[in-house]
């Protein structure tokens, strides 16, 4: 990106409504838009050249892999992968259809059986995306007239069934108790769903769900959980923030992918047999769309026991947060609200520093993403850092001292690095 | 065009955004938050009234505005800027 050029000001905030006449033509200034921040975006869609693992492959040589959500570090676990390989020889290559015309498999059964083990509730329904999912059980409660009301840093596919489900929408002050309390007075009267994630994905931080569930309770107002980013991560087995709080029997639902403790692909709902029942056939994600491959089933089924019998796994994953975190604290970085194993590097709102780090970052050597607005608050502009199990400690320190040398001079220079606590 | 005629446009398009709201109960010394409007909903708002009046600013200047008021006086601007102009 060009440092003060016009293309600077925009991002990709500015081009939703198009100004064209045929939905098949993308707008002209998109088009002029895309082409001049063409540098800048080339750090976005890499492609890798092997496992998404801790040290992994990007373009002709080995990085480190602080983008992937793979937290427990199973995308190669040898238990997982043999048994999505017996189960592709035995159940085939795909679900072949709808769930509910077509069938699943009694892989999908047992996979449900273990997620009622991990979440305690008894009610289990899996999709075959991770955000699709999320959608389609937000889709499923809501309807027109009621009311969902999200912490005000809900992931997309939260908000998109919100708006599929043609419920209102209303955001409260991430993470605040008061603000929760206030919006659901306003919207009072109405069905209502207060909605929050486990573990933010842009932020690290927790929900804090023993004060937002009191005051929902205060309203008997339900909840969804979205565990997206800490179910098998977080809690002592890996139930999730719910359990991490002991909160299970107060949280209506909870809500988990598969795509980032458990390395693989899909989603699943838990909650009440009564509830999963009616969202089998009023959550489209599920009755409109094919069921999860064999042998992806499979591996999640291993991946559940793997973690079982592994739960060295989560440990190590908090304890490299903690180092992560602290050492970048240390270096005078500001690592925002976070206090878990994903690391936001809040650089401020200048972009085009923004893109030349994040390329200096890739040439030496670490894969970290930038993120940029709308994603994140204009002035909040970061890299995302996630920690893995998978990251031995040379590797974070290797990661550490690319980030001393790459962003803390630039940051100094602008006199933006806090306090150094050496 | 005049400061009242983009007033009119923002109305016009917070009131199809929102059943709820009525023109009496827009206040441009206050924010559209204040309306009970959610972030999406005034993103929709705003770039709905940028189409009518066929200026384009980047979202990340109307981020740091605080009213309705502030809004008005930046479209009110960009388009007598425009209007300005040759046409080109
Ligand atoms: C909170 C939350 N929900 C849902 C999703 C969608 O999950 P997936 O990537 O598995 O489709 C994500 C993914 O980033 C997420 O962060």
């Amino acid at each position: 990106m060009n440092s003060g050029s016009e293309s600077d000001k925009f991002s990709l905030a500015d081009f939703f409504l198009a100004e064209t006449d045929d939905p098949l033509v993308p707008p002209p200034d998109f088009l002029k838009w895309r082409r001049d921040v063409a540098w800048a975006i080339s750090l976005y869609e890499p492609s890798l050249g092997s496992a998404a693992e801790a040290i992994c492959q990007l373009g002709s040589r080995p990085v480190i892999n602080m983008a992937s959500y793979g937290y427990l570090a199973l995308m190669r676990h040898p238990k997982i992968i043999q048994a999505a390989k017996d189960a592709l020889d035995q159940f085939g290559t795909g679900s072949c259809g709808s769930p509910i015309l077509s069938g699943r498999t009694t892989l999908h059964d047992q996979l449900e059986s273990g997620l009622r083990l991990l979440t305690g509730k008894q009610g289990v329904l899996t999709y075959n995306s991770g955000f699709a999912g999320a959608l389609g059980t937000v889709a499923g409660l809501l309807r027109k007239g009621d009311c969902a009301i999200l912490d005000e840093r809900s992931h997309t596919s939260l908000v998109d069934g919100v708006r599929v489900s043609g419920a209102r929408l209303a955001f409260f002050q991430h993470n605040d108790p008061q603000s929760l309390d206030s919006i659901l007075t306003r919207e009072s009267g109405k069905r209502r769903l207060v909605i929050v994630e486990g573990i933010y994905s842009m932020d690290g931080d927790m929900a804090n769900l023993p004060a937002l569930l009191e005051v929902a309770e205060s309203h008997r107002v339900g909840m969804l959980v979205d565990e997206a980013h800490s179910i098998l991560c977080c809690g002592p087995g890996g139930g999730g923030v719910v359990e991490h709080f002991g909160a299970g029997q107060r949280v209506g639902i909870q809500y988990g992918t598969f795509s980032k403790g458990f390395s693989s692909c899909g989603g699943f709902a838990a909650a009440a047999p009564e509830i999963v029942d009616y969202l089998r056939f009023y959550s489209n994600p599920y009755g409109f769309s094919c069921a999860l491959p064999p042998a992806t089933v499979a591996g999640l089924s291993a991946a559940l026991e793997v973690m079982r019998e592994e739960p060295w796994r989560r440990e190590r994953l908090w304890e490299n947060g903690d180092y992560f975190r602290q050492q970048l604290q240390r270096l005078g970085l500001d690592t925002g609200d976070s206090d878990s194993y994903v690391v936001p590097i809040v650089i401020g709102d200048d972009r085009a520093m923004l893109y030349e780090l994040g390329h200096a970052l890739r040439d030496r050597g670490l894969f970290v993403s930038p993120v940029d607005y709308p994603s994140v608050p204009l002035e909040k502009l970061r890299f995302r850092a996630s920690v893995t199990a998978g990251h031995s400690r040379e590797s974070l320190d290797q990661a550490l001292g690319i980030i001393a040398d790459v962003i803390v001079p630039a940051m100094r220079r602008r006199g933006l690095l806090k306090g150094v606590q050496v | 065009m005049t400061r009242e005629a983009i007033q009119a446009v923002i109305n016009k398009h917070i009131m199809e955004i929102s059943e709820e709201i009525q023109e009496a109960q827009i206040d441009p010394s206050r924010s559209m938050k204040d309306l009970g409007l959610n972030s999406l909903d005034i993103v929709e708002i705003v770039s709905c009234s940028m189409r009518e009046l066929k200026v384009k600013i980047p979202r990340s200047e109307l981020s740091k505005l605080t009213n309705l008021d502030a809004l008005v006086d930046i479209l009110h601007q960009t388009v007598a800027q425009k209007e300005q102009a040759p046409a080109s």
